[in-house]
């Protein structure tokens, strides 16, 4: 059998305005300025929009989703789950709105178009109230996390090439996504 | 009598409590609640209103579009943009195809297990079921071999111990009325949706990029280059993509949407005497056909009281206001007064039981959702309000599907005020819609052609073109309803916003008159067989498509022993 090459999802999931609730979404963005996404990557801000991200797997053999994961660890501590592990979290949910993530997963299993393998990465959060913000501990742990995504990706055979450092100290650049795009001709 | 708590109700977003007293199997009694902040309104004050739509559409997981567009037509107004043809046809179509999407998912998807019994499925004859199919569509997949193979993938489904989406309901309860047959043609039509929804809403990628939340609005007009011939921009490759998936949906709305609502509505024609709620329905209208203000709109604004379709009143959005009186929130100058949205306050005073907790206080406030009202009447926003409004102001295409469906079920316009009426309602907008849609394309190719590809009105981007102290109102139909954005601008800067979105029409608690929400009104008279299985209730309140503010997103591997949690 010829070797196609693999193809990687990353999809980060949550409310960006409820603080850490939001950090998979943070996450992704991070990734894209940070990173170059290279061509059998796909590296998408999935909100919360459950079922409406059934296109977003088509083609994709591997997954990870980036999310907000609730452990009786320290805020900010990364947990990774994997295959078996990820459906049963994500249906065992603090609060009905996961249903969107659970049902998103089934309804690929009923489909017959379940990913090869499909990996849960994020972190402990601390709030999940109103704020754009990411709480101070996940903040700090955010990096760590899109380190971590990276390697998993590098892991499954997509080599995401950092970017040239934009800042003195090899920071990324604050959260900017919230702004529209310019106009064109301006 | 009995006290029932269905929390929570909604099979999507949010948070949505309904308590009922039911008395001799019946809801004597029934109040709505939110149990979710949602206050966007605060996240935005002093952002630039430019920005507001990328805000604004994170309010609900599932309707981004709607408050991204809304949003941005809010700021337009205050600030006299105006955008161009092309931007206004490019909403529409980002618009309706929303709306079909959305549609054919809340019938298939979070509604149709209140109505089809899975288990049922599952003893179907799958002969039996294939003739029903060929004798209500001309549908293609129909054949014999095509249900035995549905019925093993759901029976293998099921086998694997976890029912996932089905995992939610009722099986076997007493008000499952289909034959098993329509239950499997039910299912098998589940799954089709799933994989035409997944076809569907790539007209949003090719609309608005890759990325599932759009990234093409812009405040006077659309972020998307139209060119002929150009490759990066959206071109006749793009517009014949388009025709493509609009045909799709058209035929899959045609053939398998309506002819299934329909054969599952028969069953349940007791519905349509359940579930009528306020009978006050308030439509804002949408799909502009020209440019400006005072374009008509292809599905017509105004306000139908007391179930009277002979006259359709003008909206005046001056009549809105809202409530706080049994909503977690107070208002300077006192709770018991209405405020109109352009001059709203949310200030949150949560005063509700610690949770978790058994019951609201509902003598005093109980909901994070203010109660909207016209002319200090609750009204009912959705489909069934634009169908209603549609009918009764003459539409004719409305007419037409309206009078279809009525005719098939051999009921009178009087049961369009139902549980059943909404269920069918928003059917019928679906096809009126997926019809419509190829004739924006046909305009949009027809301007490209005659080289008009202004998408932009850049007069207005500098805030310097801004009076320095502003205010504006966006209206839009989202597919749950009416849903309004206000906006206050001072120095370039948001001074004020409030959103009135459609669940907090329909989902809103009492006011300061003691009148009911749509919600709360319709539920109560709904038969309930078994107080443990409140399969009715959530018949009723499914049938309002309700989306609470979404809210906490968070994986909880705790207390399930099948999982170790790695803490690396």
């Amino acid at each position: 059998m010829a070797d196609s090459p693999r193809s990687l999802l990353v999809l980060g999931l949550g409310n960006l305005l409820c603080a850490d609730d939001g950090l998979g979404v943070h996450a992704v963005e991070s990734i894209h300025q940070r990173f170059e996404v290279p061509g059998n990557a796909r590296v998408l801000d999935g909100g919360t929009l459950g079922l409406s991200l059934l296109s977003c797997f088509e083609g994709a053999d591997d997954v990870i989703l980036v999310d907000a994961i609730a452990a009786e660890a320290p805020s900010g501590t990364l947990v990774r789950l994997e295959g078996d592990e990820v459906a049963p979290a994500v249906r065992n949910r603090l609060s009905c709105h996961q249903i969107g993530v659970a049902d998103l997963l089934d309804a690929l299993v009923l489909l017959g178009s379940y990913p090869e393998r499909v990996i849960l990465l994020g972190l402990v959060p601390e709030s999940l109230e109103l704020d754009t913000n990411l709480s101070p501990a996940v903040a700090r742990n955010l990096p760590n996390l899109v380190g971590r995504v990276v390697e998993e990706a590098t892991r499954l055979g997509c080599e995401f090439q950092a970017r040239e450092s934009l800042r003195p100290d090899g920071s990324a650049p604050a959260y900017t996504r919230c702004f529209g795009p310019a106009p064109r001709g301006m | 009598m009995t006290h029932i708590v269905v929390d929570p109700v909604t099979r999507i977003e949010g948070h949505l409590r309904i308590e009922a007293e039911v008395d001799g199997g019946q809801v004597s009694d029934a109040w709505s609640s939110s149990t979710m902040f949602r206050g966007v309104e605060i996240i935005l004050k002093g952002h630039d209103p430019r920005d507001a739509w990328a805000f604004t559409q994170r309010i609900c997981g599932v309707c981004t579009t709607v408050h991204a567009i809304t949003s941005i037509r809010a700021v337009e107004n205050a600030i006299g943009a105006e955008p161009p043809p092309n931007a206004r046809i490019l909403r529409n179509l980002i618009m309706a195809s929303q709306m079909v999407q959305d549609h054919v998912v809340h019938f298939y998807h979070l509604h149709a297990l209140d109505w089809v019994d899975i288990v049922s499925a599952l003893s179907a004859d799958p002969a039996a079921t294939a003739n029903l199919a060929q004798s209500i569509s001309d549908w293609p997949l129909s054949s014999r071999s095509y249900f035995t193979s549905i019925r093993n993938r759901v029976a293998a489904f099921v086998e694997r111990g976890q029912l996932g989406p089905f995992g939610n309901a009722y099986w076997g309860h007493s008000a499952y009325r289909l034959p098993p047959e329509a239950n499997l043609l039910a299912v098998a039509h589940y799954l089709e949706a799933l994989d035409w929804q997944r076809e569907f809403i790539k007209i949003h990628a090719i609309l608005g990029g890759k990325n599932p939340h759009l990234q093409s609005f812009l405040v006077g007009g659309m972020a998307t280059p139209v060119d002929p011939d150009k490759q990066a921009s959206l071109n006749m490759t793009s517009i014949s993509a388009m025709r493509k998936l609009i045909q799709q949906a058209r035929t899959f709305v045609e053939q398998v949407y309506i002819p299934d609502l329909l054969a599952v509505a028969s069953f349940y024609k007791d519905w349509a005497g359940y579930g009528a709620g306020v009978g006050n329905y308030l439509v804002y209208g949408e799909y502009p056909e020209t440019d400006g203000d005072g374009a008509p709109l292809y599905l017509p604004s105004g306000v139908i009281r007391n179930r009277d379709l002979s006259q359709v009143e003008p909206l005046d959005p001056a009549k809105i206001t809202e409530y706080v009186t049994h909503s977690w929130f107070e208002y300077d100058g006192g709770d018991d007064q209405g405020l109109p949205p352009a001059q709203g306050e949310t200030q949150p005073n949560y005063t509700g039981p610690e949770p978790p907790y058994e019951r609201l206080n509902t003598d005093g406030k109980y909901s994070w959702l203010k109660s909207p009202r016209y002319d200090n009447l609750p009204m009912e926003v959705g489909p069934l309000a634009r169908m209603l409004v549609a009918y009764a102001a003459g539409h004719p295409r409305v007419q037409e599907v309206v009078g279809y469906a009525l005719g098939q079920l051999g009921v009178g316009p009087e049961a369009l005020f139902s549980t059943l009426g909404r269920v069918a309602a928003r059917g019928l907008e679906t096809l009126v819609l997926a019809e419509k849609l190829e004739g924006w394309l046909d305009e949009l190719a027809d301007n490209m052609g005659r080289g008009d590809l202004r998408i932009h009105d850049n007069s207005k981007w500098d805030p310097k073109s801004w009076p320095k102290d502003c205010t504006g109102a966006g209206f839009h139909e989202a597919p749950r309803g009416a849903l309004g954005h206000w906006v206050h601008i001072v120095d370039g800067e948001i001074a004020n916003y409030q959103c009135v979105v459609p669940s907090t029409w329909n989902a809103g608690p009492r006011d300061a008159m003691g009148q009911p929400g749509p919600y709360e009104a319709a539920i109560v008279g709904n038969p309930v067989a078994d107080p443990e299985k409140p399969l009715e209730i959530l018949r009723t309140v499914h049938s309002f498509d309700p989306c609470m503010a979404c809210g906490v997103h968070v994986l909880d591997p705790q207390g399930n022993e099948l999982m170790k949690v790695r803490v690396q």
